[in-house]
């Protein structure tokens, strides 16, 4: 467990882990180590990319940027900022919600699908991710996809890989389709509406042609009103318009009113890091993926026991934080029987991570499609366990 | 696409021009869409795209008509909404006319079949045998039950449920014709529509005259041959046409300047004469001379200047016959009449798609018939009109036999707007 | 010559077609069985013609459990399966072989559920594109892919192909906007992949499907996320002197940071064509044209094309022209969606489907002009510039088949040009049998080999859509 591998290069990497198929070494994939042991704790030798560094492709004009697995998110962030443009699903930081510290990468961003509030709008990271080079279990370098966006050509195990987090192997090059970063935002919020009526809110907002491109609802806590904020962004004059017509439709649900520039981003991170359910305010932290139809009766179930709730994408993910004394397989139980798809977060440390597989016949299929690639299950023991 | 036909074959006119046709379809696919029985069945057997890679197979191979390429062909309504979808202009009109006769020529249908075709060909061209008929018809309604035993039992069900019920509507008052006109036109009397609603062309000549133009009588005329046309008895058409040709002639050389046809699935016919007589010397030219002149009444209306309505905002759902719309390719032209002479012209949804009617196709194919029918209607009345208009005598038949709302032709609710009568059917709701 | 090689039927297999068909009579009824050659010759291609085979038998089940059932009695017999949708494929994605079963899902075309809310609509995947968006239209929204048979191909077809469309730039592609689906697997098992949530967690084997080629299950139920639709949407043409100014505006309206809805480009056999169908006003009189559209308020549109008739302006546009109504925008669009079938107005021809950098617009379009000269043949190009899409059209004549082998020859240099500069060889047409041969261009022996083995992680005997996608020798895994 004390060994760190941080191969310099593709071909080092692919070499390390044809040597493992014969000594059946096990590896714990790791990017830059922030997201703690989301998917379960993986056993084996820790393997990180950061030593696959850099930026390799970054044709603004074509929207498109790849780079090594191990890179920066930051970095990536800034070279596209300088030309105005950005990843367009948000992505996450899950350092203030787990604690960890480290600098999150581009490839782990890829391997584990990772998205932010625009998500409802723009799509995730998987459906920006338009190419990959990996290496699989024979210690072999696959590539899938490419640099154009519009590419059917053999099977997509470009999709397969992002969520995959790394169980199929080791990413080593990724790369994104970018968009051009909208010149304003306007941030609409309304205070204190009912947890029922502010979904019915956000659903109406992501029905209307105005392109909402976030849409959350955050829970009264303590002193605090509820908080059921919706974003529009684009030219300026634009944006005024949208928003404008949009508060018009939504004000039989409630006043929603424009909030200034930094207070509308600074909730926005709050939404998409999920700040609020750090330790010590929740000891188990799920999120639950759902039918925002659906979602009015998670949130009911969340009161009944007693967690903290946030919803994005308009009631499509939901976060809940449990007390201490909740347990956490009785709740992904209640929010299965719901028809959501609950995932753990953050546990406490004693806590074996609970699972809801995908029934047998789809499980026997990702057994061996995960054996396909990595026939002798090196990467990444113990993570997305039930469903490989 | 590819096609394989040799010298000999190509030296059959018919045969060439199928060959053309077929070079022209890349079997894209978009004719299934629009196909009313592909919609209907969801199999490619029953689609235009089908059907043609059917009749390759049997044109290419000479291969007489088999029973289940007739199925597939005979199931087919000709109502041409895959000529107005196919981007590469197939003409799939002139391909399953050439089928259709080949079918004729190479298949033994079952007994029941010949004979009521035969007795359909005999009749409904001829409008004092049809009159007859519609009164046997409608004696003959109390059997109907019974007729669900007989052999092709179903069709003659079918048949007798198509007679009118209250017998045959009456007639408004024709006008005096007026003196010397500038403009002179004639008046296709045909067949059935003579019979089933003589008040369609009584309301032309109103309107005509109110207009001065002049209407000039033609004696000799009779069915345009339609009928036995989409039967495949080719030959039998082609005298139908030759006679109307022989009629109309002296007057087309004394300056005629239109034929008004007032049914539209006749009009798609007497304007491919010049097509279907392309191969006879003595009448060729006449024929596309003939074609050439023959206009639907709303087409020869839409060129001239009808006084504008007074916007009684009835309520109107216009249906627009496939033969209007795709064979004929006049859309805009009928609404744009009833909306001037004051009516709320309302689009009905899945305006492409056949009421069922398409010449004999209700009585020979009841099944299918009865179904698009159905579907027609509910698209109707999802409009929620006072009053239906087309300007096919079939199509108010067949959407007349399914619903309670009156349909009637376009150019009655035009007479009316213009001082005409009431038209039949809509005394209950008349302003 | 055509020279894509069929594999051999497997004798074992036709030698025992009467007691296959009796089998699969025994799970559907009769009308749903097409066993009769005359009838089973609407089946025998799709929209690449120039290959046909006749299959063993077609089945068009009405329900998943009969889809179920017909596959499962398809492998217990050991006989491969060929999926259709609308047969519209360019590829050849749906041409039968003599020892396989054609499982058609086009009876299966209802809308199961609608969900305001979710923003979903779950549909049977028989029913066609254009249907799902007329389903929700009256509820203010569409379903984003739209390709230019979108009339007639099936959600399944799109499933299968991973389908794009021209307004894919903004809206992405079929993957984009499927969440989830119902699968029959080769041994008759249906399983849920995906559902009605976004992203939902686990491994993602729904996006392994989607463009799978019917490779690993046929779709019988899918679940869309549908888009509101725009308060409006307009048009505007440009014509330019030359493809390169063309291709030059294309790069600097993404530069300056805006995408629009659409943006597609037509050179001027391509006009020619589609203005001749579709009387749409096209420019007649210039080399390259592009159609970019943008949404929104009047207002909203009116400040989109001052932006992007500005940066139009600055590189040479000649003609430009602004739809100035609905019809006038229904038309531009099925000039447009029709250019494919528009071209049999002219000639035979193959659609080539590459996607190229767009920064390799000016040189790719110069090149694959001199290859079609090379082999003496006309090209009409359509593409959908923003992503690079590319839709060469090579002309040819059908009924002579050294033309047919010339064309043939002449799409396979052009595939090959778009892998050289950084492209791949489809972008949203699928590979089918059309370019299997030309998989070794893009991909290594390991990339293909590891392709090969996710596929026999579904079907170890490749009994679905075989001898597609992979070259043959791939069967050897």
């Amino acid at each position: 467990m004390s060994t760190l591998y941080v191969p310099a290069s593709e071909d080092e990497l692919a070499e390390l882990v044809s040597r493992a198929a014969g000594t059946g070494e096990r590896f714990a994939i790791r990017g830059g180590a922030t997201r703690g042991a989301i998917g379960g704790r993986a056993e084996g030798s820790e393997l990180t990319t950061t030593g696959l560094s850099g930026i390799t492709l970054y044709e603004p004009a074509e929207m498109v940027i790849a780079a090594r697995a191990g890179t920066p998110l930051a970095e990536v962030e800034a070279a596209l900022a300088d030309k105005g443009q950005m990843l367009p699903f948000e992505p996450m930081d899950h350092r203030g919600l787990l604690g960890t510290e480290g600098t999150p990468t581009i490839g782990a961003l890829a391997a584990a699908n990772i998205s932010g509030p625009r998500r409802v709008a723009a799509g995730s990271a998987r459906d920006h991710l338009i190419g990959i080079r990996m290496v699989n279990g024979r210690g072999e370098i696959i590539k899938s996809g490419g640099r154009v966006t519009k590419n059917v050509t053999g099977l997509d195990l470009v999709k397969l890989n992002a969520g995959a987090c790394g169980t199929l192997g080791v990413l080593t090059e990724v790369t994104f389709k970018v968009l051009p970063r909208p010149q304003s935002a306007v941030t609409l919020a309304a205070r204190g509406l009912a947890p029922e009526g502010a979904l019915t809110a956000l659903a109406d907002a992501l029905a209307t042609p105005f392109e909402v491109s976030a849409a959350a609802y955050i829970e009264a806590a303590d002193a605090e009103p509820s908080m059921t904020l919706v974003r529009i962004e684009g030219f300026s004059e634009s944006c005024a318009y949208r928003s404008e017509r949009l508060s018009e439709l939504l004000a039989h649900h409630g006043a929603f009113a424009p909030v200034g520039d930094e207070e509308g981003a600074k909730n926005w991170r709050r939404v998409g890091n999920a700040r609020d359910f750090a330790a010590p305010n929740c000891a188990a932290v799920l999120r639950v993926h759902v039918a925002p139809s659906k979602a009015p009766s998670i949130l009911e179930l969340a009161q009944r026991l007693e967690a903290r709730v946030m919803a994005d994408w308009g009631g499509g993910l939901i976060w809940l934080g449990l007390g201490a004394d909740a347990s956490v397989e009785a709740a992904m139980a209640g929010i299965a029987e719901r028809g959501g798809h609950p995932m753990v977060v953050r546990c406490a440390a004693d806590t074996d991570w609970p699972l809801i597989g995908p029934g047998r016949a789809v499980a026997e299929l990702g057994k061996r499609v995960k054996a396909a690639f990595d026939p002798q299950a090196l990467f990444n023991p113990g993570v997305l366990a039930g469903y490989l | 696409m590819q096609t394989q036909f040799s010298a000999a074959q190509l030296a059959d006119s018919q045969t060439r021009e199928s060959e053309k046709i077929l070079r022209s379809c890349v079997h894209c696919g978009f004719c299934t869409a629009t196909c009313p029985t592909y919609l209907l069945e969801g199999d490619e057997r029953d689609s235009p795209r089908g059907r043609i890679y059917l009749i390759k197979d049997m044109l290419e191979n000479d291969k007489p008509a088999s029973k289940e390429v007739v199925t597939h062909i005979d199931r087919c309504l000709s109502c041409l909404s895959c000529m107005t979808t196919c981007p590469s202009g197939v003409n799939y009109m002139h391909l399953v006319d050439h089928a259709r006769s080949h079918i004729e020529k190479t298949y033994r249908r079952p007994w029941h079949d010949r004979l009521l075709r035969r007795v359909l060909a005999a009749i409904l061209p001829y409008p004092s045998r049809f009159r007859a008929a519609l009164t046997l018809g409608r004696l003959g309604r109390p059997l109907a039950p019974l007729l669900g035993r007989v052999p092709g039992g179903d069709r003659l069900k079918a048949m007798v449920s198509l007679v009118p019920v209250g017998g045959l509507p009456r007639v408004g008052a024709e006008p005096a014709q007026q003196g010397s006109c500038t403009r002179r036109v004639a008046i296709l009397g045909g067949c059935a529509q003579k019979v089933l609603d003589p008040e369609i062309n009584a309301a032309t000549r109103r309107v005509l005259a109110r207009l001065g133009v002049g209407v000039v009588p033609v004696p000799d005329e009779g069915c345009c041959g339609a009928l036995v046309h989409h039967m495949g008895q080719e030959d039998k058409a082609l005298v139908f046409a030759r006679r109307n040709i022989d009629a109309w002639w002296p007057l087309i050389e004394d300056g005629l300047e239109a034929i008004i046809i007032t049914a539209s699935g006749c009009g798609t016919t007497i304007k491919d004469y010049g097509f279907m007589l392309r191969e006879d010397p003595a009448y060729r030219e006449k024929a596309a001379r003939v074609s050439a002149l023959a206009r639907d009444i709303t087409e020869y209306l839409d060129g001239l200047d009808l006084p504008e309505g007074r916007g009684d905002t009835l309520v109107v759902a216009y249906h627009s016959a496939c033969s209007m719309q795709h064979g004929q390719q006049i859309r805009d032209e009928p609404k744009r009449l009833l909306q001037r002479a004051g009516y709320a012209v309302r689009d009905v949804p899945e305006g492409h798609i056949c009421c069922g009617s398409a010449g004999t196709y209700n009585i020979l194919q009841p099944g299918f018939a009865s179904r698009l029918r159905d579907r027609k209607v509910a698209n109707i009345e999802r409009t929620k009109p006072d009053v239906i208009a087309t300007g096919n005598i079939g199509c108010m038949t067949q959407i007349g036999s399914g619903t309670d709302i009156p349909i009637v032709h376009t150019i009655a609710l035009i007479d009316w707007a213009m001082g005409g009568p009431v038209p039949n059917g809509l005394e209950r709701i008349a302003p | 010559m055509t020279h894509i090689q069929f594999p051999i039927p497997d004798m074992t297999i036709t030698d025992r077609r009467e007691e296959i068909i009796a089998a699969l009579a025994g799970v559907v009824p009769e009308e749903c069985l097409i066993v009769a050659t005359d009838q089973m010759r609407a089946f025998e291609t799709d929209a690449l013609t120039a290959y046909r085979r006749m299959p063993l038998a077609v089945v068009l089940p009405r329900s998943t459990e009969e889809v179920s059932a017909v596959m499962a009695c398809c492998h217990a017999a050991g006989v491969n399966v060929v999926p259709r949708g609308a047969g519209t494929s360019l590829a050849g994605g749906a041409i039968p072989q003599e020892d396989a079963v054609v499982i058609g899902v086009s009876k299966l075309n209802r809308v199961l559920d609608f969900d305001r809310k979710s923003r979903t609509i779950t549909v049977e995947t028989g029913i066609t594109n254009v249907a799902v968006s007329a389903a929700v239209a009256p509820e203010g929204f569409f379903y984003a892919p739209d390709p230019s048979s979108q009339l007639a191909c099936t959600i399944g077809g799109n499933i299968g192909m991973n389908s794009g469309g021209a307004h894919c730039l903004k809206y992405g592609v079929t993957s984009n906007n499927v969440l989830g689906v119902k699968v029959v697997l080769n041994d008759g098992t249906i399983i849920d992949l995906g559902g009605d949530a976004m992203d939902v967690p686990g491994l993602n084997l729904l996006g392994l499907l989607i463009g799978s080629e019917g490779q690993l299950g046929i779709v019988t139920e899918a679940t869309l996320r549908i888009i509101p639709t725009a308060e409006g949407a307009r048009p505007v043409l440009f014509g330019f002197d030359s493809s390169e100014e063309a291709g030059a505006c294309v790069a600097a309206i993404i530069a300056a940071g805006i995408v629009p809805v659409a943006m597609e480009f037509m050179d001027r056999p391509a006009i020619e064509i589609c203005e001749a169908f579709a009387k749409a006003g096209y420019p007649l009189d210039v080399e390259a044209m592009l159609i970019i559209e943008v949404e929104g308020s009047d207002a909203e549109v009116d400040a989109s094309l001052a932006r992007i008739i500005a940066i139009a302006e600055a590189h040479g546009v000649r003609v430009i022209k602004q739809s100035r109504s609905a019809l006038e925008t229904a038309q531009i669009w099925k000039g447009r969606k029709s250019a494919f079938g528009a071209t049999g107005r002219v000639a035979d021809y193959i659609c080539m489907d590459g996607t190229i950098p767009t920064g390799q617009l000016p040189f790719v379009l110069k090149r694959l002009g001199e290859i079609v000269a090379g082999y003496g043949l006309r090209v009409a190009n359509v593409f959908h510039a923003g992503d690079g899409n590319l839709h060469p059209l090579i002309l040819f004549d059908a009924n002579d088949p050294e033309d047919q082998a010339r064309a043939e020859a002449a799409g396979n240099d052009i595939l090959k040009l778009c892998v050289e500069v950084g492209g791949c060889l489809t972008g949203e047409h699928g590979v089918g049998i059309e370019k299997r041969d030309l998989m070794g261009f893009q991909f290594t022996k390991a990339d293909l080999d590891q392709q090969l083995r996710v596929r026999a992680a579904f079907d170890p005997d490749w009994r679905l859509n075989p001898a597609k996608v992979f070259p043959l020798e791939g069967r050897l895994i």
